[in-house]
């Protein structure tokens, strides 16, 4: 399911490395960048790529808290629930997403274009609540500055630049 | 030797002995979930903490971790140890399932003993319970993750000690999983050891499961004769049935695991899952009839032929499965009666092999598994360990995992679950291989120190060995070979040419002499080859000498003991013929093979499990092998009986050696003047020297301390190349499917591997075929059809067939065959 | 503000300092002096060993000493690894200054790698830094490309080069040696020394984990002198300056650099705009989420080590978490717990179990169904949590073990209530 293309250049970038499993999170990450999650055909291409066996690739994917092991959508919104954020009504971030933009919590609008995930702190507490969407992080969140966020990436379909 | 004092009670220990340990030998178990001696220790369950008083370290600690030391002074009861273990209980406890009455777990499960010796018996946390979804793991093993604890021995086992990949720890937190990538059979060939080792009911034996409780099971000591390793075991049965097979640990042998051959190949006892796939009865030309009668008709058979041709017209046939017992009286009778045999080995090839091999064996070069595990260079010549003798390999794993060095040298594509050098050597060739990358490691002042003999095998020995295909260079390994301290060199007995075992024994001889503490360890083939080749000598005739003399008429009657010439001899029009011209052929067995099936008459055997006996292993020890139950046609399912009988259906069978001292009408005989102990010492006059004459046998070795062997001057091996077209087709084992008794075990029949001839790819290319393509070969007497195989890692010029069942390999005439490349065809 | 600017002295409100300003502003000098010049590497950890540099990670670790416990005689290669997990929750100083001065944790990287001869370094960063570890890929190539990084370092002979390796996002990986299982590409459960990763580290090799704003010290310290680092402190006892990272019910959360030392209401007061509107202080977590309560009792403490160590705290990170009189601590702590409980790599007994254990009753207790007998339970656990396989699960018992401690009325206030006083809600 990787395209050659893809796969020359991670075969390129494990070449590089110390040793080839020092890359399997480079190239999980990668890999979503492509395909948003690791589906089972994806994990068993990439553990090939990386002389590992998939079990082995697993015990590191499903470990990790952003390596996607089930379908996400084209956007995982990752809202923080840590000490900071949760004080400063991370409860209502969640709502506000799931109510406005009909995403479940801990799934996928019926779109494809959203998910919806608790993480834990991001270290953004000086800007509370805060949230991370595919690995880009926005903070002081309202209802206003969240609909203008995922407002756009609704309607533009594609990333804005973080703040 | 550091000291310290454990609840009150002082001991010295070497260094480096763990605090844990350290109590054990003071008889103190402290309750321990994740720490086994197998695997290490981790600090990952917490369940070992005992209270440091004084000393170097202080406060609670985990003993697994922490090496005694000297003046440590520790408390396994004191209070604040105690509630700590009690708490890890509690929370190990707060999403344990509560099954322990269904689980088959139940009775022989540490987390339930240390759970109630804790003293935690009342639920407190007030939470839900984590729950998990299983998998399938393949037959033999169930899954059942709610049950687990988190003490990562399965994986540590899995992955680090047996070196496959396909189970592990997936997922974080209390949410930890420890399955596979995908359902599906486990690829590990010592899977079976996850139920041993895991201490709650995770992994669960499938063949015995929801069978029967631990405490209604009968057990007893047992041994392992599938292979020639001779791995201990605990055999446990019920209700008639051998339910199931556990590890018995033996620091010599197999350590605390075994093989799935081992573990999971016993049903053959049982007859199957119905019971009907056992001969019970005794039987006269294909009737059942009384066991006295039966031993009535043979004697008197046996005797009549006798008279009339003489003694030397009947020919008793043992085999490598025999009990020392049994072998020893077949010697004795043969002997005293006069019979033709014992015949041990149908191959005069392999028996040779086996001889000279044991011949070399003494105590100085001889070693067990153990002391392969420790070697820091091992060569394994002409031995394909996973199929051939699976726990050898395990013990070469541990031996790499300390960082040896291991190669192998085998014209097969050899697969170990371990890193090693393979160089595709053709038969031929392994001695020439082995001789250089040996020789190579000799410093010239080695070789001046050297006796005129062994300067001699030295010189002869070939320089130069070119491997081109694998690109290895024998001179590199011959340099690590020099700095190596302990190498072992393990010598198969199968595929290797005639001098080869006793070759192998001069290299590990000669690196012996330039001091290095070096072993020698033999592949052969069968439970007891070893006892066979003590029993035979220069006289003694292999089955296919024999068979002359059954077509000409010159042998009337045959005693088949526990022996199938059709499992393991080829041409089987011939044999047929052959057997058909007998006047009587007396079968001795418990398996139900083509041979008793042609029986005159037929005597049930007991299995193992079934009788109190003795077997030598390959490394030549003794071991014994205790009754584990009666016997009989198992119960289970039926129970209980309805209909009331003053007799045990299916209790016929008696000990191989007991038969045939009834029907040899031989009265001078036991009880009244020999025990077995004196009849085995008087077969076997090395049991004596070594003061084995004792019965039952404690375990020990009995080879002699110093071999008569001497260097032989090596041969000069033929030059590569073959120069007609073909292929020389080589016979080959495979696990599972290629032994007796364990291919008789319908539970192992699901993992028979696919029928498959093995290729190298350049020769498949030539022919037009490739990997994965069903191919007919066409043997002596008729085609064989079967999956190919193909691999770059193996001789050229070569196929090799597994003789395993479910293949008619005996369509050849031959034990190997030339097969013309038009002979071999895609279908 | 008279702060003594270090790390922050290229500060610009939303840019990244470039190289240029590093350089001019005295960055890579140290490098050209004492790698260009090729002193003694020796000199390099006497001089940080004088300078009383201690760890920014958490746990204080003297920074000379543990580059001192690297063999003379191990093996080649070595490793150095910059820890930029900071997955700590209320930590974000290192991220902070990775986008406000990259060089000078890289010219630290590399100064540290040379005081061990080291030959690789690794920066491991979490996966919602990804914007920092873009800047630092993108600052490493620069610095290469000006002969500061890669082969025969400013044609010294030293070679050393630094690849950004990305987590795949968990706290564990923090941890030392669960960071090494990482950056290997194992499971990142932590592996209890020794042997310690100075001997053996990553794929068997010396390995040094320093923090960021550790190494980020380095250049200056050797530019300046170890006295001058020892100045900047305000206790006598302390070395340099401090990131302080500064959340919750305060007017301008933030992160400030200021001396070793400076009392916690001067930080809060003068340097993070005081208590918000409405609020008081009630307590604050001083040094990360691992880190105890801090009541007002305390309210003048010198942030600082040893200073916090005597009051039975610590210093940690240097996170502090501010809470007022309207913040429910019970749903506070339950909230760290549940932080600490899905982190936990599942290794260990007490961890994997006991905090989950805990969360639970503390999440009963928040919600009107805790037993009084819950108190006892959690007060055993907090003790027993410290014979854990790692530092994380005695970490995660020190907000509950103060909550107890200190708000045991709060507590009990919220079983006879049969729930909380300040309608909080804990998020299960
Ligand atoms: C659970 C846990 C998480 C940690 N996370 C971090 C981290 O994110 N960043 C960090 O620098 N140190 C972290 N540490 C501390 C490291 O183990 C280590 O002590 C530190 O990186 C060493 O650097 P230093 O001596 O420069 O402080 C963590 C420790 C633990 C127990
Ligand atoms: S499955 Fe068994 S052996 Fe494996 S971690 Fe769980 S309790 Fe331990
Ligand atoms: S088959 Fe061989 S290796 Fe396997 S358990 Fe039996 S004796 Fe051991
Ligand atoms: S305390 Fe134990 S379970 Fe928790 S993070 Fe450390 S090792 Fe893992
Ligand atoms: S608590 Fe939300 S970013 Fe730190
Ligand atoms: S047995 Fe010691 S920690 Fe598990």
């Amino acid at each position: 399911m990787l395209s050659e293309e893809l796969k020359q250049e991670l075969r390129k970038m494990i070449a590089d490395a110390e040793s080839s499993r020092e890359k399997a999170v480079d190239v999980m990450l990668d890999i979503q960048e492509h395909h948003l999650w690791m589906s089972d055909e994806a994990m068993e291409e990439a553990a090939e790529l990386l002389g590992m066996s998939p079990l082995e690739l697993d015990e590191l994917a499903t470990f990790y808290d952003f390596i996607y092991r089930s379908p996400v959508g084209k956007y995982v919104i990752h809202v923080c629930d840590s000490a900071m954020c949760w004080l400063e009504g991370h409860q209502r971030v969640m709502d506000h997403i799931s109510t406005s933009f009909n995403v479940p919590i801990g799934g996928t609008s019926p779109d494809g274009l959203f998910t919806l995930l608790p993480v834990c702190c991001i270290g953004y507490c000086d800007r509370a609540p805060a949230m991370v969407i595919n690995r880009r992080v926005y903070g002081k969140l309202t209802p206003e500055k969240i609909d203008r966020i995922l407002g756009r990436l609704a309607r533009d379909n594609e990333f804005h630049p973080p703040e | 030797m550091p000291r310290l004092v454990i609840d009150d009670l002082e001991i010295e220990v070497p260094k480096g002995t763990k605090v844990i340990d350290a109590a054990e030998r003071l008889g103190i178990m402290i309750p321990r979930f994740c720490y086994h001696e197998a695997l290490g220790a981790v600090g990952a369950c917490r369940m070992c903490a005992v209270k440091f008083i004084e000393g170097p370290l202080k406060g609670v600690q985990m003993s697994c971790m922490i090496d005694a030391q000297d003046g440590m002074v520790v408390s396994t009861t004191d209070q604040e140890a105690v509630d700590f273990r009690k708490r890890v209980i509690e929370w190990l406890m707060i999403n344990h399932p509560h099954d322990c009455p269904v689980c088959d777990e139940g009775g022989q499960c540490l987390l339930q003993d240390e759970t109630v010796s804790s003293g935690h018996g009342r639920r407190r946390y007030p939470g839900r319970k984590r729950t998990y979804r299983n998998q399938y793991l393949g037959p033999f093993i169930a899954h059942e993750m709610n049950r687990c604890i988190h003490c990562y021995r399965c994986s540590r086992y899995y992955q680090e000690f047996s070196g496959y990949r396909d189970l592990g720890p997936l997922q974080i937190g209390n949410r930890v999983y420890f399955g596979r990538f995908k359902e599906g059979r486990l690829e590990s060939p010592f899977s079976g050891n996850l139920v041993d080792i895991c201490p709650t009911g995770v992994y669960t034996d499938i063949p015995a499961r929801f069978k029967v409780r631990r405490w209604d099971l009968q057990r007893a000591p047992s041994v392992c004769i599938n292979c020639p390793l001779g791995c201990n075991t605990i055999g446990n049965s019920h209700y008639r049935a051998v339910m199931r097979v556990e590890a018995r640990m033996n620091p010599y042998v197999n350590g605390y695991f075994l093989c799935d051959e081992g573990r999971f190949g016993f049903s053959y006892t049982n007859g199957g899952a119905d019971h009907a796939q056992r001969p019970w009865n005794s039987r006269i030309s294909g009737a059942d009839v009384t066991v006295e009668a039966a031993l009535a008709e043979s004697a008197s058979k046996i005797a009549e032929i006798s008279a009339i041709y003489g003694p030397g017209a009947v020919v008793a046939l043992g085999s490598t499965r025999n009990s020392l017992e049994t072998q020893s009286m077949l010697s004795r009778l043969c002997r005293r009666k006069g019979w033709q045999g014992p015949v041990w080995f149908n191959d005069p090839a392999i028996y040779r092999k086996v001889r000279s091999g044991v011949e070399r064996l003494d105590s100085g070069i001889a070693v067990s598994m153990r002391e392969i595990e420790f070697a820091d260079f091992v060569i394994v010549a002409g031995a394909d360990l996973l199929n051939e003798a699976p726990m050898a390999a395990m013990a070469i794993r541990q031996a790499s995992r300390k960082n040896a060095t291991i190669i192998v040298v085998d014209p097969r594509p050899i697969s170990l679950p371990f890193e090693f050098r393979h160089i595709p050597a053709a038969p031929a060739q392994i001695e020439r291989c082995l001789g250089s990358l040996v020789k190579g490691s000799i410093s010239k002042d080695e070789l001046k120190g050297f006796d005129s003999s062994a300067k001699g095998f030295c010189k002869a020995l070939p320089a130069k060995f070119e491997e081109k295909e694998s690109g290895i260079s024998i001179s590199e390994l011959s340099g690590q070979l020099m700095s190596a301290k302990r190498p072992v060199i393990v010598c198969g007995t199968g595929i290797v040419c005639e001098s080869t075992p006793a070759f192998a024994a001069d290299c590990a001889q000669l690196l012996r002499e330039s001091g290095k503490k070096a072993g020698l360890f033999y592949i052969l083939p069968g439970a007891s080859s070893f006892s066979s080749a003590l029993l035979s000598g220069p006289e003694t005739k292999t089955f296919s000498e024999i068979l002359p003399q059954i077509e000409e008429g010159l042998i009337k009657a045959l005693i088949a003991t526990e022996s199938d010439p059709f499992w393991d001899f080829p041409d089987r029009e011939r044999l047929d013929r052959a057997l058909s011209m007998l006047d009587l052929l007396v079968v001795i067995d418990y398996l139900p093979t083509e041979t008793v099936k042609r029986a005159t008459v037929f005597h049930p055997s007991s299995t193992v499990f079934e009788m109190n006996s003795t077997f030598v292993n390959q490394e030549g020890r003794v071991q014994h092998a205790e009754r584990v139950h009666v016997g009989g046609v198992p119960i289970w399912g039926a129970h209980p009986p309805r209909i009331i009988r003053n007799f045990v259906p299916g209790g016929d069978h008696q000990p191989a050696w007991e038969l045939l001292w009834k029907i040899s009408a031989e009265t001078s005989m036991l009880e009244s003047v020999l025990t077995l102990g004196e009849l085995i010492a008087a077969e076997i006059p090395v049991f004596e020297a070594v003061g084995h004459s004792k019965y039952p046998i404690t375990e020990g070795r009995i080879i002699p301390e110093n071999s008569e062997g001497s260097f032989v001057k090596p041969k000069a091996s033929p030059a590569k190349g073959q120069t007609a077209k073909g292929f020389n087709l080589l016979l080959t084992d495979t696990i599972f499917a290629s032994r007796e008794p364990s291919a008789y075990a319908d539970t192992l029949a699901s993992v028979f591997p696919e029928a498959t001839l093995f290729m190298h790819s350049g020769d498949a290319n030539g022919a037009g075929l490739s990997e994965g393509d069903m191919v007919s070969v066409e043997l002596e007497l008729g085609a064989i059809q079967l999956k190919l195989s193909v691999s770059q890692r193996m001789a050229r010029g070569f196929l090799f067939l597994p003789r395993q069942r479910g293949i008619h390999w005996q369509k050849m005439k031959e034990f190997s065959a030339w097969i013309a490349p038009e002979r071999i065809r895609k279908i | 503000m008279a702060q003594p600017l270090v790390l922050f002295k290229n500060r610009h409100p939303n840019r990244v300092a470039t190289l240029d300003e590093y350089r001019q502003s005295g960055g890579y000098a140290a490098l050209e002096r004492f790698i260009g010049g090729k002193i003694d590497p020796g000199e390099v950890v006497r001089l940080i060993d004088e300078s009383g540099l201690r760890g920014r990670g958490g746990a204080g670790f003297p920074a000379g000493k543990k580059w001192e416990a690297v063999p003379k005689n191990a093996p080649f290669p070595r490793y150095l690894v910059a820890n930029a997990d900071e997955m700590e929750p209320g930590t974000f100083k290192d991220r902070i200054l990775l986008h406000t001065d990259p060089h000078c944790v890289i010219e630290g990287m590399i100064l540290a790698g040379y005081a061990f001869s080291a030959t690789k370094g690794f920066f491991f960063i979490r996966p919602s830094y990804d914007s920092s570890a873009a800047i630092m890929e993108r600052e490493l190539e620069i610095a290469r490309q000006s002969g500061f990084l890669g082969k025969s370092i400013l044609g010294s002979g030293y070679s050393f080069d630094i690849v950004v390796h990305r987590s795949g996002g968990r706290y564990i990986c923090g941890e030392a040696t669960a960071l090494l299982n990482a950056i290997m590409g194992k499971r990142p459960n932590p592996i209890k020394p020794p042997p310690y990763p100075t001997e053996k580290g990553l794929w068997d090799r010396p390995t040094v984990v320093n923090n960021v704003e550790t190494l980020a010290c380095v250049p200056h310290i050797l530019r300046n002198g170890p006295q001058w680092f020892k100045d900047l402190s305000l206790t006598s006892k302390g070395a340099g300056t401090k990131l302080f990272c500064v959340s919750g019910k305060v007017n301008s959360p933030g992160a400030e650099e200021l001396p070793m030392g400076t009392p916690l209401r001067e930080i809060i007061e003068k340097h993070f705009g005081g208590m918000l509107p409405g609020s008081e202080f009630k307590a604050c977590l001083p040094g990360g989420a691992s880190t105890r309560f801090l009541t007002s009792e305390h309210y003048d403490v010198p942030m600082d080590f040893d200073d916090l160590k005597a009051i039975g705290n610590r210093l940690g990170t240097a996170a502090i978490m501010i809470f007022d009189q309207k913040t429910c601590l019970v749903a506070t702590t339950h909230n760290l717990m549940k932080f600490f409980a899905r982190e936990s790599c599942g290794w260990c007994t007490p961890c994997r179990e006991g905090l989950p254990y805990m969360r639970e009753l503390l999440w009963l207790i928040e919600n009107g169904e805790g037993k009084e007998e819950y108190i006892d339970t959690l007060r055993s656990m907090c003790k027993q949590v410290w014979n854990s396989y790692c530092a994380l699960a005695p970490g995660a018992a020190e907000p509950v073990a103060s909550l107890l401690e200190f708000f045991e009325d709060e507590v009990r206030e919220h079983i006879r209530l049969k729930g909380c006083p300040f309608n909080a809600k804990a998020g299960n």
